[in-house]
């Protein structure tokens, strides 16, 4: 036959041999659990990859199961996006790698460890766990399956918070003194949550939003629908207050300028009320202070949210998401300029997705976010105790108050466990 | 001459409505300061409301008040209750406490039975091994499922054989549970110095039988023990 003789062409783009283009059979393929307006953002930078391929999306919400199918349709120009409404059917798929997760914080300790035990690599929003149990749970479960994590404190792949790590750890600042973290303003988040409940009201039908699943592991309580709406944020059995809701971007800053990945401070002096400016002094073993600081949206200095500060005994650098960098006079010669805030998080999540191709741990791993916020974590403690704690990070516990070790946990609702 | 503007006066920002705000009667306010005894004086009034036991069950957990187990007990039962009563039994640390949960076993079915098994593997009470064990056995999977994890927490040379045991009869979810119990337990078994014992459950698990993340992580673990260089060798 003639047409068994002549020369096969086939396009470069299903050889994945056009600039850009990937072979169908080389993409990474994601899916998605409970993706509302911060996830969205995460998944824009995720569609712009033309390694990967975003194919399906679970959440309890039917309006934003259809909504994230939408927009990934789109972007695609298919149909191919699975729409689920139970995480283990997604997770069951075998052709999906990795997961992005950017639900509400309850679920996502226990979610991205039901990812590991699938086989999945996780990129999970911060704040990454709701006590300490949790976050040595997180940790313990990404090391025993081997998987990949990455925290959504993507102020790590910034440029302006990396020059100033750079100059820390080039001995510019000097000889490290004290960290300084911005917390969570208290009126915006007060750092201890309300116990309250909202007066009840009945819950839509289950197809529009299943309100035991919408819970989850977080302790039964009536159905409002502020809750939903993101009224969450400052209920306790869903929040972790001002210290970790900026103090997982911030705190975890702290540790990677400095290289505390490994460990925590051992002690917190919590200073102030729930209202109103406060503070909660922390000690490395090594002498170095970390101050966890309400220090306003914008920070004293006008850096930005979400700002660090580093103080050596030669100099200092401050930034947050202003990108501009304030440092004393003599580091000033040093500085040069950084790119946009919004590079962050995609430089962020292309670091994810290259750590996957070459199965080296991200920046923002488990064991180093687990560290953070565990730190986070027993400052809150401290700051609900109203006393100075100790801490011993080898035996991950408080030693100078019993109440303390036993807040170390939440017990997680029926059916579900870490 | 001071300069005029035409530019309109920009137009004020709408108000963002505010949070709504929890009723008095759904307000913890004095519960969170109250002690032991205030606490379980709720739980043993009968005009208390939900909200009032669900919150002292929380405190009297932060509180360790073991005077209180039989209390926090008694709402394992209850369908809204049982985390807050879990809550507060699972940092209490009394032998009570145990004996209270493995009670419950025998008494109560679907979530609130996971519930409470979950909690003992928590605690990690190896006098609940047995029952464990029975119900990883047993016909209702999400019980089965929440016993294998227990006893892999428990941990052990007894749990590691018995859950070495059940995996090649599992299939579906409770074969993927057994895995990362057996997981657990292996690195119970290390931690506790049992070195043999650990590397032979990851070789098990290293099987065809074993769901591949599983069987990966496996793999990994006899790679990362046999590398390590803070073990003895």
């Amino acid at each position: 036959m003639q047409s068994a003789l002549a020369p096969m062409i086939v396009p470069s783009v299903v050889l994945g041999q056009r600039a850009g283009h990937v072979a169908p059979s080389d993409r990474i393929l994601f899916g998605g659990i409970g993706i509302g307006g911060r996830g969205a953002h995460v998944l824009s930078k995720l569609l712009k990859l033309p390694e990967t391929k975003f194919i399906a999306i679970c959440d309890v919400r039917n309006e934003r199961r259809e909504t994230i199918k939408s927009t990934v349709d789109q972007n695609y120009g298919d149909r191919d996006c699975r729409m689920y409404d139970d995480q283990f059917e997604l997770l069951a798929r075998q052709d999906i790698d990795a997961v992005l997760i950017a639900t509400g914080d309850r679920w996502h300790t226990p979610l991205s460890i039901i990812a590991a035990q699938h086989g999945k690599d996780v990129y999970c929003e911060k704040p990454c766990s709701m006590s300490i149990e949790e976050s040595w749970a997180l940790a313990d479960a990404f090391r025993r399956y081997n998987r990949l994590y990455q925290a959504g404190c993507q102020r790590r792949s910034g440029a302006n918070f990396a020059l100033c790590k750079e100059l820390l750890n080039a001995g510019a600042l000097g000889k490290l003194q004290t960290l300084y973290a911005n917390v969570g303003p208290s009126v915006n988040w007060p750092p201890i949550p309300s116990r309250d409940w909202l007066a009840g009201e009945d819950p839509p039908p289950k197809q529009v939003l299943d309100w035991d699943r919408w819970l989850g592991p977080a302790h039964w309580r009536p159905y409002h629908p502020s809750y939903v709406r993101g009224g969450w944020r400052n209920y306790y059995d869903f929040h972790g207050g001002g210290i970790l809701e900026w103090g997982s971007h911030t705190v975890d800053l702290c540790h990677w300028a400095a290289g505390y990945d490994h460990t925590q401070p051992v002690e917190y002096e919590p200073v102030g009320g729930n209202t109103g400016p406060y503070a909660v002094n922390c000690k490395y073993a090594d002498g170095v202070k970390l101050v966890m600081r309400d220090n306003g949206w914008e920070g004293a200095l006008h850096t930005g949210s979400c700002s660090f500060r580093i103080e050596g005994d030669l100099g200092w650098v401050e930034t947050g998401d202003r990108t501009t960098i304030a440092c004393s006079d003599n580091i000033r010669p040093l500085l040069r300029p950084t790119e946009p805030a919004s590079l962050a998080l995609e430089n962020h999540v292309k670091e994810f997705v290259r750590c996957i191709r070459t199965r080296q741990q991200p920046s923002a791993s488990a064991a180093a976010a687990a560290n953070s916020h565990v730190a986070c974590h027993a400052a809150f403690i401290a700051f609900q105790r109203g006393k100075t704690l100790t801490w011993d990070p080898a035996r991950s516990e408080f030693t100078n108050d019993d109440v303390a070790n036993r807040m170390r946990a939440r017990s997680l609702r029926e059916p579900w466990r870490i | 001459m001071q300069q005029t503007t035409t530019t309109p006066a920009p137009a004020a920002t709408p108000a963002k409505p505010k949070p709504p705000a929890p009723p008095p009667e759904l307000q913890e306010g004095a519960i969170a300061t109250m002690d032991g005894a205030g606490l379980m004086g709720i739980l043993q009034n009968s005009g208390s409301s939900e909200f009032q036991k669900a919150k002292a069950c929380v405190r009297l957990g932060e509180l360790g008040v073991k005077e209180a187990v039989p209390l926090l007990a008694a709402l394992l039962a209850d369908e809204h209750l049982n985390a807050y009563a879990r809550y507060g039994l699972e940092p209490i640390a009394d032998p009570a406490a145990d004996e209270a949960l493995r009670a419950a076993l025998g008494k109560l079915k679907g979530n609130l039975l996971v519930g409470v098994i979950n909690s003992i593997g928590k605690r990690r009470d190896a006098k609940a091994s047995q029952a464990l064990i029975r119900l990883m056995r047993g016909p209702d999977p999400e019980a089965a499922r929440a016993a294998a994890a227990a006893l892999g927490n428990i941990g052990g040379p007894a749990s590691a054989k018995e859950l070495t045991a059940a995996l090649p009869k599992a299939s579906g979810a409770l074969k993927l549970a057994v895995a990362d119990a057996a997981l657990i337990c292996a690195e119970r078994l290390l931690a506790e110095g049992q070195r043999d014992q650990a590397l032979a459950l990851y070789a098990t698990l290293s099987g065809p039988d074993t769901p591949k993340p599983a069987r990966l992580a496996a793999m990994s673990g006899i790679i990362r023990e046999e590398t390590s260089t803070s073990r003895p060798r």
